[in-house]
């Protein structure tokens, strides 16, 4: 259920820095670029970029290069419409807007305070603020978020969000709104409304981390009043109506969005966002090297897809001339390149570690583009945004980064396996980087006698027919395949339940591909789902990447890395550290 | 139109030229024609220099890998680790390194030229091979034969011309299992490109056959062997095939060139040869989707480069070609 759609973005990005270079052009803002900015390299990282409070009367533009899966806050599954969304809506938690590690932090944003959970960890207890409007002037009641949620059940109409609610709740056959609603208005059972400002979840089993899963967006709430006719349905992502600072003025599918300011925003209820510039203007299907382009020389603000500059020459203009580099942050993306090492094709543990040792984390570094584009090498599962990362090197990835080359030759030998052997490598041919990493990690392999084979799939079915099928993987020797990964939400769940739970391995579609169904790892993810003590969760997660890493299940290449541009005339920017891009909820202009 | 040629000079008529060039004091003596077509080609300096450099190619690709350093050595330190771009000039272009090195990687592009022209020769000849014998069999049968033969292969060579090939050939690559007819890794894979390509062009020449066929059978020396008793597969082998030579020598090297540009597609779709095995078009590809063109244009122009001098070399020899076999059909 967890795989952020980030990395659908990336492939289509790829594609479309190979287009030709195009002039800036569009319909876009006249920014400044030369403007005075006392900012610094990776200044965005760590401090606000350019603080203020100060309204604007322009019009802040963002360029995306394809289109969003939908505007619709229950049916998107974009990390970038995850953070966009904000601009219009507000959810029971949210992330703290704040640099740095504080990003990851929830706080209440509709909620008063985060939920209570009942004694047996079933019932889950949200108090909201009385006085949130929408902006028809209306007041936000439970019932709305309850409106909100059962969308999400109304997978025939709006497909594409995450299931979690289906997956947690009870009534998990609630057929959605619109089949419902001839016969009775709010028939999701398992969501009540004792009254107008108190809603509670009854889940199937306990689950501590439910409060990470009501910040995503589609916890918003919805009036069933606006989400007929004109905006009703599938349509609603046309109109979606607002709850946060900025409403739709104009929307024309998948070209140009419009947002204007909505006058019934209060700042004191929602502290997380800011409503400081006059207008937001969305330029949809712009061509990458076109966004690249735009953004360096002021024609836009800010490139929405959040993958970074992909143009290799825009890239290049940005690491070597200062004026430009000052404007750039090299962000941690939240997302883990890796291989994983199948338990079943490989089940001598020592012949995985020697795989771990001799891989060269320095040039398969470079095949992902190199420590600025490409990412920092890793040495753990889980990235260092990832609530409960801790830093450990068992393979001597980072005091060797060019492989141990002792170390796997004696692994080898324990292995039984002294000369080496033969596996398969199984990546995706339509990703260059991906193919570069398999080429790197193959020659690095070389060196001691593992000879892999590459593999090559269309991304398209990688998944659903062949690394993510184990009897596939089984009968095709595929002992390495290359992966990638980003959580729904930021802490140790998130990102290792479905990498490393035993219970998640599935016949098709499977993304615990290295099969391991470690009892202790198990036991572990359970007593974390029933602890609803956040600091003893978070002690369980280091532990369960050290089981991981010391069985040599998954063999890390990089935290991936995103050079983000921000025009200098933008204020109060800076790095989500969720999201991996910029914060689009506070940003402002300079006048 | 051409005409036998083991058949002598002198019962075909000598032409001007050929009697010129037998005036220079020397005893007049009947010439074949393929000697006088080896003599107008030694006068085409363009296809000589074109034929030398095929040559050259043909001989790169046999001994060069034995020559050339290991493709798949990386040079991370030949590398900006920050930009990825190869340190120095011209794609880092050095002594130990003539044709620079890879961005990203640092591999040799010398190297990795050169055992693309392997590859990419390896498939353009066994594809143009495997086109031509399906091209001339069935374009000799329908020409000869006609009627509703002809018809079938005809309309059939009409749909194989309409077909999406590319779709269909990446669709092919895409289905076909990793280890198949006893073949697998890039040996099944350059049998598929081979067999792809091959069985996509066979109907330009089948059509080429045909028409010549078409026109040959109504000549006298096919109605003398009919004459003396002579059945089809004697005429077709003895008597029309012969005459044919020409035309498929020449539209075998200029079919080569179509191949090597085919298989560069394919590459450069993703679904031609297995990384790290180098091909041209794999490399060109490269260039393309990782955007290193931008920042490294060498990296783009050399196998660039290689592609086009030898598609130009193969154009220009087998026009050459053409032109001394059958002068008349400028």
């Amino acid at each position: 259920m967890i795989s952020r759609t980030k990395m659908y973005g990336l492939g289509a990005l790829a594609a479309a820095g190979a287009l030709t270079l195009a002039a800036c052009g569009g319909s876009s803002s006249p920014g400044s670029s030369n403007s005075s900015s006392s900012a610094s390299y990776n200044e965005g990282l760590t401090a606000v970029v350019n603080p203020s409070t100060t309204a604007s009367n322009g019009t802040l533009t963002f360029d995306l290069s394809n289109t969003p899966d939908s505007t619709d806050p229950q049916n998107t599954y974009y990390a970038f419409m995850w953070d966009f969304v904000r601009l219009y809506t507000m959810q029971l938690m949210t992330y703290k807007s704040c640099p740095g590690a504080c990003g990851t932090q929830l706080v209440p944003d509709l909620a008063t305070a985060p939920g209570t959970v009942s004694d047996n960890g079933l019932v889950w207890t949200y108090h909201i603020k009385p006085n949130v409007k929408f902006e028809n002037g209306q007041t936000v009641t439970s019932e709305d978020i309850k409106y909100g949620v059962e969308r999400t059940y109304a997978k025939s109409v709006l497909p594409n969000g995450p299931t979690y609610y289906q997956v947690l709740l009870q009534d998990p056959t609630y057929p959605g709104p619109y089949v419902d609603r001839a016969k009775n208005v709010m028939g999701l059972t398992s969501v009540t409304t004792p009254n107008s400002t108190t809603i509670q979840f009854h889940l199937q089993h306990p689950f501590s981390d439910f409060n990470y899963v009501v910040a995503i967006s589609q916890s918003t709430p919805v009036q069933p009043s606006w989400d007929t006719g004109q905006y009703g349905g599938a349509n609603y992502q046309l109109h979606p109506e607002s709850t946060g600072p900025y409403k739709f003025q104009s929307y024309t599918l998948n070209k140009t969005l419009t947002l204007v300011k909505n006058p019934y925003w209060n700042a004191a209820t929602d502290p997380e966002a800011k409503q400081l510039v006059n207008k937001i203007v969305v330029n949809m299907n712009v061509n990458q090297s076109q966004i690249d382009n735009n953004v360096v020389s002021g024609y836009a603000d800010i490139d929405m897809g959040g993958v970074g500059v992909q143009t290799a020459a825009v890239r290049d203009k940005i690491l070597t001339n200062p004026t430009y580099h000052a404007n750039a942050d090299d962000a941690l993306s939240g997302f883990l390149r890796f291989a994983y090492l199948n338990e079943k094709v490989i089940p001598n543990v020592h012949c995985r570690e020697a795989i771990e040792y001799a891989a060269n984390k320095t040039t398969i570094q470079d095949a992902w583009g190199g420590p600025v584009v490409g990412g920092a090498i890793a040495s753990t599962v889980m990235p260092p945004t990832v609530n409960g990362y801790q830093s450990f090197d068992l393979y001597n990835a980072l005091s060797q980064p060019s492989g141990d080359i002792a170390a796997a030759k004696t692994q080898l030998k324990l292995c039984g396996k002294p000369s080496g052997f033969t596996t398969g490598l199984a990546y995706r041919t339509d990703r260059p980087q991906e193919v570069a990493a398999a080429q790197a990690l193959q020659a690095s392999l070389a060196t001691v006698g593992i000879k892999a084979q590459l593999d090559g799939y269309l991304s398209g079915k990688y998944y659903t027919d062949f690394a993510g099928v184990p009897a596939y993987v089984h009968s095709h020797d595929l002992g390495i395949d290359m992966g990638g990964w980003g959580a729904d939400w930021p802490d140790g769940y998130g990102f290792l339940d479905e990498l490393s739970n035993g219970n998640t391995i599935a016949p098709a579609g499977n993304t615990n591909i290295s099969e391991i169904n470690d009892p202790s790892i198990n036991s572990l993810f359970s007593t974390a789902a029933n602890d609803t003590n956040a600091a003893a969760r978070l002690a369980i997660w280091p532990q369960i990447d050290k089981k991981i890493m010391a069985q040599a299940a998954i063999l890390p290449m990089v935290y991936q890395k995103v050079l983000l541009y921000r025009n200098p005339v933008v204020t109060n920017v800076y790095v989500d550290s969720y999201y991996g891009m910029y914060n689009y909820a506070v940003l402002g202009l300079k006048k | 139109m051409a005409a036998p040629l083991d058949v002598s000079a002198a019962q075909t008529g000598v032409p001007p030229e050929a009697a010129a060039q037998g005036m220079g004091g020397r005893k007049i003596e009947g010439r074949s024609l393929g000697q006088i077509a080896w003599m107008r080609l030694k006068r085409d300096k363009v296809a000589i220099g074109s034929a030398i450099f095929v040559i050259f190619l043909i001989l790169v690709a046999i001994f060069g890998p034995f020559l050339v350093q290991n493709p798949d050595i990386y040079h991370a330190n030949l590398i900006n680790s920050t930009l990825q771009s190869p340190n120095g000039a011209f794609g880092g272009i050095s002594l130990a390194h003539p044709f620079g090195v890879e961005p990203g990687t640092g591999r040799d592009v010398l190297a990795r030229v050169v055992i693309g022209a392997r590859i990419s020769l390896i498939i353009a000849f066994l594809a143009t091979a495997l086109a031509v014998i399906i091209g001339v069999f069935f374009g000799l049968i329908a020409g000869y034969f006609g009627g509703w033969i002809d018809t079938l292969i005809a309309r059939t060579m009409d749909v194989f011309l309409a077909f999406p090939l590319l779709v269909f050939a990446i669709a092919l690559v895409g289905v076909i299992p990793t280890t198949s007819f006893g073949l697998s890794g890039n040996t099944l894979r350059v049998t598929i490109l081979i067999f792809i390509i091959g069985f996509f062009s066979w109907p330009y020449m089948g059509r080429i056959i045909r028409g010549q066929v078409l026109s040959l059978r109504e000549r006298e020396f096919v109605d003398a062997a009919r004459s003396l008793g002579a059945r089809g597969p004697y005429i077709l082998i003895r008597e029309l095939l012969p005459n044919l030579v020409g035309p498929i020598l020449v539209y075998s090297t200029l079919l080569i060139p179509t191949n090597i540009l085919f298989e560069a597609a394919l590459s450069y779709l993703g679904v031609g040869i297995i990384p790290p095995t180098p091909s041209w078009g794999e490399m060109l590809s490269n260039a393309v989707s990782t955007g290193f063109y931008y920042i490294d244009p060498m990296y783009m122009i050399i196998p660039g480069l290689a592609i086009f001098l030898t598609v130009m070399a193969f154009n220009l020899f087998g026009d050459g070609l053409r032109d001394a076999l059958d002068p008349k059909s400028r």
